[in-house]
């Protein structure tokens, strides 16, 4: 019964956690000018997180050794170094992203000015970081987060017609006023939205804090396969009762707000308080996931002991850079920046930095030394080599994309 | 529990591979950082691993070329006055245990590492509790008073011992007649038991963080505080 209990509940938090402020500009941005024309992309990247999450999960379970701990060992010091200042720059840019994230839903909720919101976000976040126990912060949210589900019962009271969208989805029909080259930017923005790194070094690092063994492996694959799976339905039905609410009007996302207006024409306020439950949830979880992937990566990187499951004094330099990563994000708001732009460009240098991570992985995830008999199946490798070509195009593509389309004008 | 791997120490090892850049756990499973690099020393059998380094200096030799050595050189800047800020900590092999998909120690991470020896310091020393022969509190220390000894070098003479009542380091109680005299008259009431006590009536137990009076404090002819 618990083994039911454990695996419904993992899948659930996998569902809610998959969403994040990324994942919601993102879809809502496509949903709004392109339709489910984009849901090619979504779906890649969602295979594709599921191929490298699976791997880093089973590393950690058989080795007991997180991402970055074996992306040093891999790569040396010296590279390792610079995958690590690269990573940690984006994932610091995601956790800014989540912050202000947060601070904008709740916004819409108590009108009160953004920057008297974020403060208070921000010191939330660091007391629930530093306090709260691993499998709150991991369940909790990712469970609240399901309230997101409100985007798909939107979409089925908006009653589409779902050939249209079928259609429109499986032969990737771009909407004639739109441009390829922007076609191609938001396709690899949704690709890095759905394959942001820190989902693998959360993942990973997470498993490690509960103690995961080679029993626990069934488990694991579950959550992954599952559960991101239902979170990429998710991400499709928001894009989709965007299309269907606010394509015709010819409205383009630039608010939180404007992601939940689909979800309030169709239902109600009583579905946008819903919805806004939601997007506090999976920001408010993806602020804690991003902010302790920070702090797992840099520890793990030098050694220095990590992890929710020692109390916060056996790990003192962890929370360090917890409480400093949170006050830099807390600064970079302070200036008034929007986060949905922040969260714009970070899901674009996320596609970039896609290769640092999860090219070391796939070298791990087959050493015979590390993982005997679980080591990497051909399913896996053949998956994990299509991928990474994937990966490397995106990464290629992701900045010059940026600066011709700028930035999908 | 992860999966058993067979102790590597006991085999045939690539230490680049291997033992380089692997965590360090030590005897309670807690982390203490990466084996940044390995001490090799010549003996009669050939060049020996005898011990594991770690920590920034080594890591930041390992980053190579000029790069490497640009900020170990800047490392060392940051305090001039540290001698051995160049020196990597030192953890003896002898205190590894096993060597698999980490680096296991027989070792608390607490007692693990060596660069200097230990030394007994001021700092330890102000703040003990001061106990009468019976075990009865009698203060704590609040000062040291040292004299040039044989050699001209300084030697602790007596402990100022009183209640940790607040204006002790104010100067009040050792130099007389400074004003104002409204301070003077306070501080001086608050540290009307505080006085001197010569170092051969003491014993010090660094170890329990404590002193030991020899006889009585109403029975130790106290040397007067003022100097």
């Amino acid at each position: 019964m618990s083994k039911v209990f454990a695996v419904a509940l993992g899948v659930l938090t996998a569902i809610g956690g998959f969403v994040d402020i990324g994942d919601l500009v993102t879809n809502a941005q496509v949903g709004s000018r392109f339709g489910l024309s984009l849901a090619w992309a979504t779906v890649v990247g969602v295979v594709g997180i599921c191929v490298f999450a699976e791997m880093s999960g089973r590393v950690a379970a058989v080795s007991g050794r997180a991402t970055f701990d074996l992306v040093r060992e891999r790569l040396g010091p010296r590279v390792g170094m610079l995958n690590l200042l690269s990573s940690m720059l984006i994932t610091l840019l995601t956790y800014t992203a989540e912050i202000g994230g947060v601070a904008l839903a709740l916004q819409l909720v108590a009108s009160v000015h953004e920057l008297l919101v974020v403060p208070v976000v921000a010191v939330l976040v660091w007391l629930v970081l530093w306090r709260a126990k691993f499998s709150i912060i991991e369940n909790v949210f990712g469970v609240l987060g399901l309230a997101l589900v409100v985007f798909a019962v939107a979409v089925w009271k908006l009653g589409p017609d779902y050939g249209a969208l079928l259609h429109q989805a499986v032969g990737a029909h771009k909407p004639d006023d739109e441009h390829w080259r922007t076609f191609a930017y938001y396709a690899v923005a949704l690709f890095g939205a759905a394959m942001t790194p820190y989902e693998v070094f959360f993942f990973s690092s997470g498993g490690v804090e509960e103690h995961w063994s080679p029993e626990d492996l069934g488990t694991m694959r579950a959550n992954v396969l599952i559960g991101f799976p239902l979170g990429g339905a998710l991400s499709l039905a928001i894009a989709a009762s965007t299309w269907l609410v606010l394509g015709p009007l010819e409205i383009s996302v630039d608010t939180l707000g404007q992601v939940g207006l689909p979800v309030a024409a169709a239902l109600g306020k009583v579905g946008l308080a819903v919805a806004i439950l939601g997007f506090v949830a999976a920001t408010f979880g993806a602020a804690c996931e991003t902010g302790l992937s920070v702090a797992y990566s840099i520890a793990q990187y030098f050694g220095a002991q990590w992890g929710k499951y020692v109390r916060p004094k056996e790990a003192a330099f962890f929370h360090l850079v917890l409480a400093l990563s949170t006050l830099l994000a807390l600064a970079v708001l302070m200036t008034t920046v929007d986060p949905i732009v922040i969260t714009e460009i970070s899901v674009v240098f996320s596609a970039v930095a896609l290769p640092l991570t999860y090219f070391p992985i796939l070298v791990v995830a087959n050493d015979p030394d590390y993982m005997g008999e679980y080591a990497n199946g051909r399913l896996a490798n053949a998956l994990g080599v299509v991928f990474l070509g994937v990966i490397a195009v995106a990464a290629t593509a992701a900045i010059p994309l940026l600066i011709w389309t700028r930035m999908g004008q | 529990m992860t999966r058993e791997m067979p102790n590597k120490l006991e085999g045939t090892i690539d230490g680049a591979l291997e033992l380089l850049d692997r965590q360090l756990l030590d005897v309670e499973g807690r982390m203490l950082g990466k084996v940044d690099d390995v001490e090799l020393t010549q003996t009669d059998a050939g060049l020996t691993i005898t011990a594991l380094l770690t920590g920034q200096v080594a890591l930041l030799h390992r980053l190579g070329g000029s790069l490497g050595s640009n900020l170990v050189t800047g490392y060392v800047q940051l305090r001039p006055s540290e001698k051995n800020r160049t020196r990597p900590w030192r953890l003896v092999i002898g205190d590894v245990e096993r060597l698999d998909s980490a680096l296991h120690l027989r070792v608390h991470r607490e007692e693990s590492l060596r660069r200097d020896v230990e030394t007994f310091r001021l700092g330890a020393l102000t703040g003990m509790n001061v106990l009468e022969p019976a075990g009865r509190r009698a203060g704590s220390v609040l000062d040291a008073r040292f004299a040039p000894g044989a050699g001209g070098r300084l030697v602790l003479r007596a402990l100022v011992v009183g209640e940790g009542h607040p204006g002790g380091l104010l100067g009040y109680d050792r130099r007389p007649n400074m004003g104002p005299w409204f301070v003077r008259r306070i501080v001086g009431w608050l540290h009307r038991n505080t006085s001197a006590v010569d170092v051969e009536h003491v014993q010090i137990l660094w170890n329990n963080r404590e002193v030991r009076l020899v006889s009585p404090l109403r029975e130790i002819r106290r040397e007067a505080l003022r100097r």
